[in-house]
């Protein structure tokens, strides 16, 4: 080499030049990737937004029908306290044979079953019977319907044994008892939909910051351009840093466009933290998920596996993320595991910032744990990178 | 079978034939793009009959209406009396045909055997179990599977991947067999292992073949043939009367300073080739003498050795006929000035013609000692040594498999060798920096061009990617698209490129930051034949004129003729290096002159020649072609030979050897010697 040595100002714009160069190329191919395109408008617009509107865990018009085997007054007026908005009653049946097809075929959700001589018995003060048969293939909602059921006939017995001992209900206020005084904090209506569509969002940035940098990479692979880029005189980190540069701006756009548009528009989701911090983590984060997306890109010959590859990787991740169950209900193994999927922290980080207006004093040992596992996930597709070709 | 025709010796007179196929009209189109335009086409009974041209000729799309399995938008196809014009019609006429997709393999079942795909077949076909017995065991043994039986289809080799698809394509007896490139990607050595066995197999059965190509040089294998260029026919008929088309003489001839003579015949001649030292021209319409002379009077003062007239080759023809009906795309001819431009980062240090066999050390621009490189148990490169002199053409010739790819992949520093050692520009690339990087362009198999990005986007890309200054890059535009001739289309996104225009932007790509030393990874395959000649033109002119080295693969036979220097590779070893001329010379000292003999009965001479004992005795359509040291003397005793069984010889004629006579006589050589020694 018989040219002299590029100053040190000549090399830092040749490098710059170069990552401007590759940015604006992942750009361009991205927006003309149609399909792709409007699989992230989806995802980040209408996907949220059905998420938070449609999915719900409360027990909600569960559908009941009911054996009424007395038709007395006290069996009408248990009956009826199954209401709106927890229970629907569907209508009354013959037989319990008839309850338990419909259970089978799941008509219906729960079937109320009120013996003869009902309210002959209450009125002796004997014992009395009443069963409820729950359909709790959903464990969340068949826990819920029979908490309430049990509820109501609860109060309802108790209400008929103090009126037959001649008090009114109202003795209950005046005995002696501990009030419950509990404060709903972060989300005093206690709205799924805020809930729900924060945690969808999430889902769908981890989703994209592992999928977007595999598919540009896996795509090079396939078309066969990944050769020129390693003939050239580029870095490893040069060929992929510009692509994680590209896919992370496009996902913090996306990010903006579900946070202000969906969340605080629609479901009026209050961001109660800093917007700077929320969106400082997402870059953290997104940006070292990406680490996990190159690394499927190395192991993936062609598109198709780098899809395969990632819901393989992607579906674990979500549950384990923490946003369904809490890691104190998780068997000690799998809360071990927790540990190494990014999206519990960047969920516990998240959900800290914009339900609860946490700040970096709070959520410090998520940011740090986000640090810890993407960037050791980013090394190792840096590392396997260069030896994929062998 | 009902109508099988048995090919008649003499020729088949036209009252005799029966048709077989008829074509009339024929449109097919995908899109707005019409892939087939206005085609006639009719098959005789018992001939083979060729559809050749370049990728994207529209074949496949003929041949996969006629097997049934596509729609076409106008037109007739009528098979044996019966029209397909629905898939009910279809399935009528499929029990008598016979179909093999094109790619190798492609249609068989990687991890069934050998004998489980033939059944399978079968099974399919409802072939009775002792008749599949009897067939089974014949076909085997005429393709030579039969050792291979219980391995599966996956661990063959292309060529008997190829055989395995012909045997499962007869299996069920058909009258008519429809291969599409069979031959695509197949060693020289099995090629012709491959069209003996299947003319064989025809003429014994009498059934009738259409076979596409995109060789050239395999033209001569057919009865009568369509030549397609994009989507239209441009000629049919016997390979002769096509070759009549366009009467004329190919002059070879060495000339000193090439280059200036290259640029005083294309003044006057559309067809001016070179090949490695050798310039090649096309001269219509005179005959040898006059054509030797009208060279010579274009190229007065210029020293002019070995001049030589030749009958023209069917790709002259073509050319020529594309030139006729002006299809070559008119962009303008490459650029007489230098190609790296005024501002060359690095000297140029070559002078042209300074390829002197005892070349200094420093000479050396690529060199590989020993170079291994294995996959796992699979060897693709076996100790392969060679060098390349700056400012050479240097070409690695070999079939799908030979491990071309992978040697060119260690150099530019891709793949890590498992042995041995390689070095470009003097420095050893598995520790090659930024600096060598520099030096170097690429060029891979699949034209490595960003398919959804324009043609400038994909410059200004590599520019960039090269740390090319703005002003630099506004340059380098310019050039590239000036040398490549793609004014015109700087805003079409590269994937909708002609191949030919989308290669010559790849090669504009590898050349933005002015290499010294080019690696070009298969650059012309699925190319037509204009567009190879041009790219030729480019790289002859950056060897010669800017003294860049150029190392490139090919599996083109006749391709190969352009470089200075080949290595041929079989089976990841280097079989023969030397220049085109002297790898020629080498055979005519060893094996002999080839000599052709037409004849009235060419199955039956064959086979008398070959109990004669003559080498390399192969049937080319009416032409047997065979080697022999002593020209003079093989005449006689073929004319002896033949005399005694009465067949009259109308022609002997000596040919050129062609480089896939060399590369089969080479391989087969190393084949016996291999045998010798486990013996």
């Amino acid at each position: 080499m018989n040219h002299s040595i590029p100053s040190v100002d000549h090399r830092v714009s040749v490098w710059c030049r170069k990552l401007y160069v590759l940015t604006i190329k992942e750009f361009l191919q991205l927006f003309r990737d149609i399909i792709l395109m409007v699989f992230i408008v989806y995802a980040f617009t209408l996907d949220i937004y059905l998420a938070g509107s449609g999915v719900s865990l409360q027990l909600n018009q569960a559908s009941t029908v009911v054996i009424d085997n007395d038709h007395s007054a006290a069996s009408r007026e248990l009956i009826h306290r199954f209401r709106p908005p927890y229970f629907h009653l569907d209508k009354e049946i013959a037989s319990g044979r008839k309850g338990i097809a419909q259970l089978d075929k799941g008509d219906e959700m729960m079937v109320l079953d009120i013996p003869p001589r009902f309210q002959e018995k209450l009125l002796n003060g004997e014992q009395t019977t009443v069963q409820m048969q729950v359909d709790t293939t959903n464990t969340v909602l068949g826990l819920l319907a029979t908490s309430y059921g049990e509820n109501i006939v609860g109060r309802f017995g108790l209400e008929a044994g103090l009126s037959r001992a001649g008090l009114s209900s109202d003795v209950l206020n005046t005995a002696p008892n501990i009030v419950d005084a509990h404060r709903i904090w972060f989300n005093p209506n206690q709205q799924d939909s805020w809930f729900m569509s924060v945690t969808e969002m999430l889902t769908i940035i981890s989703l994209f910051a592992i999928l977007l940098p595999a598919a540009a990479m896996a795509r090079e692979k396939e078309k066969g351009t990944v050769e020129q880029l390693l003939v050239s005189p580029l870095t490893p980190f040069q060929i992929m840093f510009p692509k994680v540069l590209a896919m992370t701006l496009v996902i913090l756009a996306g990010t903006a466009v579900s946070l202000f548009g969906v969340l605080e528009l629609i479901f009026h989701v209050p961001v109660q933290g800093s917007l700077a911090l929320f969106f400082a983590v997402t870059t953290l984060y997104i940006f070292t998920s990406a680490g996990i997306g190159l690394f499927i890109a190395t192991i993936a010959r062609n598109l198709a596996q780098v899809g395969m590859l990632t819901i393989l990787v992607f579906a674990p991740m979500i549950f384990l993320s923490g946003a369904w169950t809490p890691p104190e209900a998780m068997p000690v193994w799998m809360r071990f595991l927790m540990g190494l999927s990014p999206l519990h922290y960047f969920t516990d980080a998240c959900l800290g910032i914009l339900l609860k207006g946490a700040g970096m004093s709070i959520i410090w040992d998520s940011v740090a744990g986000i640090m810890v596992v993407g960037g050791a996930a980013f090394c190792l597709g840096l590392w396997r990178f260069t030896r994929q070709f062998d | 079978m009902g109508c099988a025709a048995v090919v008649k010796e003499s020729g088949r007179s036209p009252k005799a034939a029966v048709s077989v196929a008829r074509i009339s009209g024929f449109v097919k189109k995908y899109r707005q793009n019409v892939a087939v335009r206005n085609l006639d086409l009719e098959i005789h009974a018992g001939e083979i009959y060729g559809l050749i041209g370049p990728d994207g000729a529209g074949k496949s799309s003929l041949i996969k209406a006629m097997a049934g399995v596509l729609s076409f938008d106008q037109g007739t196809v009528n098979l044996f009396g019966t029209n397909i014009d629905s898939e009910k019609s279809a399935e009528i006429v499929k029990p008598r045909i016979g179909f093999m997709p094109q790619g190798l393999g492609l249609n068989l079942y990687p991890n069934l055997s050998v004998e489980e795909n033939i059944n399978f077949f079968a099974s399919l076909r409802l072939v009775p179990a002792d008749e599949l017995a009897r067939r089974k065991q014949k076909l085997l043994s005429v393709t030579r599977l039969d050792r291979f039986k219980d391995r599966p289809m996956k661990n063959l080799s292309g060529g008997m991947k190829q055989k395995l698809g012909l045997v499962c394509t007869l299996i069920h007896e058909p009258e008519l067999i429809i291969l599409d490139e069979p031959t695509t990607g197949v060693d020289p050595v099995s090629r012709r292992d491959f069209w003996s066995i299947l003319t064989d197999l025809l003429r014994e059965q009498g059934i009738t073949a259409l076979i596409s190509t995109a060789y050239m040089d395999e033209a001569t294998r057919f009865h009568r043939m369509s030549l397609m260029f994009e989507g239209e026919v441009m000629a049919k008929g016997e390979p002769d009367d096509i070759l009549n088309l366009v009467p004329g003489t190919v002059v070879s001839l060495h000339a000193d300073p090439q280059a200036r003579a290259v640029s005083r015949l294309k003044e006057q001649f559309l067809q001016v080739e070179s090949l490695g030292s050798t310039l090649r021209v096309f001269v219509e319409n005179k005959l040898p003498n006059a054509a030797v002379q009208a060279v010579v009077a274009a190229l007065d003062g210029i020293g002019i050795k070995d001049i030589q007239p030749a009958a023209p080759e069917l790709e002259d023809v073509f050319v020529a006929l594309l030139h006729q009906r002006h299809l070559t795309d008119d962009a303008p001819d490459c650029p007489q000035d230098s190609l790296s431009g005024p501002a060359a980062l690095q000297p140029v240090t070559l002078k042209p013609e300074s390829l002197n066999p005892d070349a200094l050390e420093s000479d050396i621009a690529i060199k590989a000692e020993a170079l291994t490189k294995n996959f796992g148990d699979f060897c693709a490169v076996d100790k392969i040594s060679f060098c390349v002199r700056q400012g050479e053409i240097f070409g690695l010739l070999g079939a799908n498999g030979a491990g071309k790819t992978t040697a060119i992949k260690i150099l530019n520093g891709i793949l890590t060798p498992t042995s041995g050692y390689g070095q470009v520009a003097g420095v050893d690339m598995r520790c090659a920096g930024k600096d060598i990087k520099n030096r170097i362009g690429y060029m891979s198999q699949l034209f490595s061009l960003y398919q959804d990005l324009t043609v400038v986007e994909n410059i200004r890309l590599y520019s960039g990617i090269y740390g090319l200054s703005r002003r630099e890059t506004r340059e380098r535009i310019a050039w590239v698209i000036h040398m490549a001739g793609l004014s015109g289309y700087e805003k079409k996104l590269a994937g909708r490129l002609p191949m030919g225009v989308g290669q010559r932007l790849a090669l504009g790509c590898a050349l933005v930051h002015r290499p010294r030393i080019l690696f070009l990874d298969e650059p012309t395959s699925g190319v037509d034949p204009v567009g190879r000649r041009r790219f030729w033109d480019i790289l002859f002119k950056l060897s010669r004129e800017d003294g860049v080295t150029i190392m490139l693969t090919t599996h083109y036979m006749s391709e190969s003729e352009h470089c200075d220097r080949l290595a041929l590779m079989y089976a990841g070893r280097i079989v023969a290096d030397a220049s085109p001329l002297e790898m020629k010379e080498a055979l005519k000292n060893d094996a002999g002159h080839l000599l052709s003999v037409l004849t009235g009965q060419p199955l039956v001479a064959l086979k008398q020649l070959e109990k004669s004992g003559f080498d390399g005795v192969a049937l080319f359509s009416k032409r047997i072609h065979l080697l022999s040291k002593d020209p003079g003397a093989a005449e006689k005793t073929i004319r002896s030979v033949l005399g005694r069984g009465r067949i009259d010889v109308v022609d002997i004629a000596e040919r050129p050897l062609s480089m896939e006579d060399v590369f089969v006589y080479r391989v087969l050589e190393l084949e016996k010697g291999e045998k010798g020694l486990e013996a």
